[in-house]
């Protein structure tokens, strides 16, 4: 559950998904949920040529299960509290 | 589970598609045309939303539909821009799993299924532009209803004998910080090896009393 707490702190900033077609697509994090499916709005295709088509929907829902990465905003890495929940998952608290 | 675009022509009497036991229609769309590909707009048809799956039946010809199931979209969008698409419209990505990878490869097209099965993108077209909005939150909500087979499995695993463990992490007196740029700091060697040995170091300051037995118990690997 550690991913969808923090995703959760993430919701409304700024992120990247890159998906395992190696698409990526920017936009704000509208919202998370437990099988960390993810709900993109303004979003836009990072590079074009290979999803040309894709121009700027305004929003979009990708499957958990094709996430390669989510590219983080700076700011929005808190490193302590990733930390402490890093470590209190893996006691299984 | 099937990946993919499917043909579906399994109708019943009263024209609708004829669905599993356990799955039940969320939504149909009258008048809805489907693209799927590069391939020009198919109509006219209707869409059903299903728990399991999106069914387009065309209105005109009685054995010609299409399926894919929810498992197999890997994203779906609500697409407004006339550059991207001339009418508004709800975008779908497929899934191919592994068989996506060899697109490139085979030229050889010996029947439309064989192309259809190759097909990456798809596009729902409601001749309501209003809809689109309702039917998205259709789409999200369908496909929340179906997880990857795999999920649950992945979770219990992650419990058991994951590589990395916390208590290690601890006992090294690495914070995360270090962890995190190895390169440079402690004593600036950049010798993963060492990097992992030094994890091993029996730190006790970290520790609670009782994960210190626990431990103990557990024996040591790698010192």
């Amino acid at each position: 559950m550690l991913f969808f707490s923090y995703f959760k702190e993430l919701v409304g900033k700024e992120v990247t998904v890159e998906l395992k077609n190696d698409l990526a697509i920017r936009g704000t994090l509208l919202s998370v949920d437990q099988y960390l499916n993810i709900k993109l709005e303004n979003t836009r295709v990072v590079d074009q040529d290979k999803y040309p088509h894709m121009l700027s929907v305004r929003n979009c829902f990708i499957r958990g299960s094709v996430v390669r990465y989510v590219l983080l905003p700076p700011d929005g890495v808190d490193i302590d509290i990733l930390h402490d929940a890093t470590r209190r998952e893996a006691r299984g608290n | 589970m099937v990946l993919g675009i499917q043909p579906f022509s399994d109708r019943s009497a009263d024209g609708g598609p004829r669905l599993d036991a356990e799955e039940e229609v969320m939504r149909v769309e009258r008048g809805a045309a489907v693209a799927l590909g590069r391939r020009a707009p198919e109509s006219p048809g209707t869409l059903y939303v299903t728990t399991r799956r999106v069914i387009w039946l065309s209105d005109t010809e009685a054995g010609k539909g299409y399926s894919v199931d929810f498992v197999s979209i890997s994203l779906h969008a609500v697409s407004r821009d006339p550059e991207a698409y001339p009418q508004p419209c709800i975008y779908a990505q497929i899934d191919l799993g592994e068989e996506g990878d060899e697109t490139d490869d085979s030229e050889s097209e010996s029947g439309e299924d064989e192309e259809l099965s190759k097909i990456t993108e798809m596009r729902f077209v409601p001749s309501d532009p209003s809809q689109l909005d309702s039917l998205f939150a259709v789409f999200c909500q369908c496909a929340e209803l179906n997880p990857d087979p795999n999920t649950e499995i992945e979770e219990e695993e992650e419990e058991e004998n994951s590589w990395v463990y916390s208590d290690e992490l601890m006992e090294g007196g690495m914070d995360w910080q270090t962890l995190a740029n190895p390169i440079g700091h402690s004593n600036g060697d950049h010798d993963l090896a060492r990097n992992v040995l030094e994890l091993h170091i029996n730190d006790e300051r970290f520790e609670d009393a009782e994960e210190l037995e626990e431990h103990r118990n557990c024996g040591s690997n790698g010192h």
